[in-house]
């Protein structure tokens, strides 16, 4: 296997029956390396991961989906790689798009890439997305995707203190990176629909509104900076 | 003395000044999100309190409690606020090393079970 200058980090909790898989094809049809970052699960995730051939980076406490991620990230800068992939454990994402998330960053156009597919979501997190992108003024289609390709100074920015007391991988991480003047695009991929488990952050209706609620403070507190990066021209950026 | 504000206004304006600096604590990432749902709530609180005083009388004399301006409560209920909040700030704060030190924990036991396989390996050979 080639040493290549780019990780893919897949967060998971409890995804001891798809983990192996996508481990593999991303192995086989990419030959990328593969880092699991294993979010305190109490299945056999680690081990399965570890025997489809991902370094595997085991959290002694659940710090959830952003939490591993950025996990996954700090280990990467650590190991010296130049560019990360995130992906879902749960076999939504497909390792062929990869190459696709990536070509924005190599020609220089973008620091982030998003792989969206809009259509998998629900009516209500539509209308979730939807009230976000006209809150925040982001451009973004998808904004919970977690199929994502970040560049080295975006992943600086990631792993630092500021990004970790994040909740979710979604706005305040594009707020953050929009913030630091850096460019994001996002590209649209196909997605499969999940083979096992549920949405974390759309367990339930609690969960929804407590993502809600958290998002819109999250967004308000960041309203003024961002009206004052938009006067400045950074969202020609996006 | 004539009041320089009447009570609604004051009110209003101690929910607005609270919602405000928590959403300055959040944006400056001193505060937890998490930890500002409450807060928030008890800001809005205190706008609808100001906004609707006869009605929270109202509510008072229905439980039998009937408003006095007793001014000494509602400052130390204030500093009694400042110290709660200072706590959720802290707490925030010793979330982020928590954070911190679980992810490098991670970090660190890998790059451990990577030398073994490395010097394993070295061996074998």
């Amino acid at each position: 296997m080639k040493r290549s200058t780019l990780a893919v980090l897949v967060p998971a909790w409890n995804e001891e029956v798809t983990v192996a898989d996508v481990v593999s094809k991303i192995r086989n049809d990419c030959q990328y390396d593969v880092i699991v970052i294993n979010d305190a699960s109490t299945d056999q995730t680690a081990e399965r991961a570890a025997a489809a051939g991902a370094t595997v980076l085991n959290l002694p406490i659940n710090l959830g989906a952003w939490g591993a991620t950025q996990t996954g990230i700090r280990f990467a800068l650590k190991k010296g790689y130049r560019e990360v992939v995130t992906m879902d454990a749960d076999g939504q994402h497909l390792p062929a798009a990869i190459p696709d998330l990536l070509a924005p960053i190599a020609a220089g156009e973008a620091d982030m890439v998003i792989g969206s597919c809009t259509q998998r979501g629900s009516k209500a997190r539509k209308m979730a997305w939807r009230f976000f992108r006209g809150m925040t003024g982001l451009g973004i289609e998808d904004l919970t995707s977690g199929f994502r390709a970040y560049d080295l100074p975006a992943m600086k920015i990631l792993a630092s203190k500021k990004a970790t007391l994040l909740e979710y991988q979604d706005v305040g991480v594009l707020l953050l990176l929009i913030h630091a003047g850096l460019r994001m695009q996002e590209i649209k991929v196909p997605m499969r629909v999940r083979v096992a488990g549920s949405s974390k952050i759309f367990s339930s209706w609690f969960k929804v509104a407590e993502y809600l609620l958290l998002t819109l403070i999250l967004c308000t507190s960041h309203i003024m900076k961002m009206k004052s990066h938009m006067h400045a021209g950074n969202r020609g950026a996006l | 003395m004539k009041p320089l504000l009447s009570y609604q206004w004051t009110t209003a304006i101690i929910g607005l000044v609270i919602a405000i600096v928590i959403l300055f604590l959040i944006r400056r990432d001193i505060l937890h999100v998490k930890r500002s749902l409450w807060w928030i709530g008890i800001a809005g609180l205190i706008v609808i309190m100001g906004i609707f005083p006869f009605q929270i009388a109202q509510f008072g004399a229905l439980l039998g409690v009937h408003y006095p301006p007793i001014l000494i409560l509602t400052v130390g209920m204030g500093f009694i606020l400042i110290k709660i909040l200072s706590m959720d700030l802290e707490r925030s704060r010793q979330e982020r090393m928590l954070r911190r030190l679980t992810q490098k924990i991670a970090m660190l036991e890998s790059l451990q079970r990577e030398a073994k396989d490395v010097e394993t390996k070295g061996l074998s050979e």
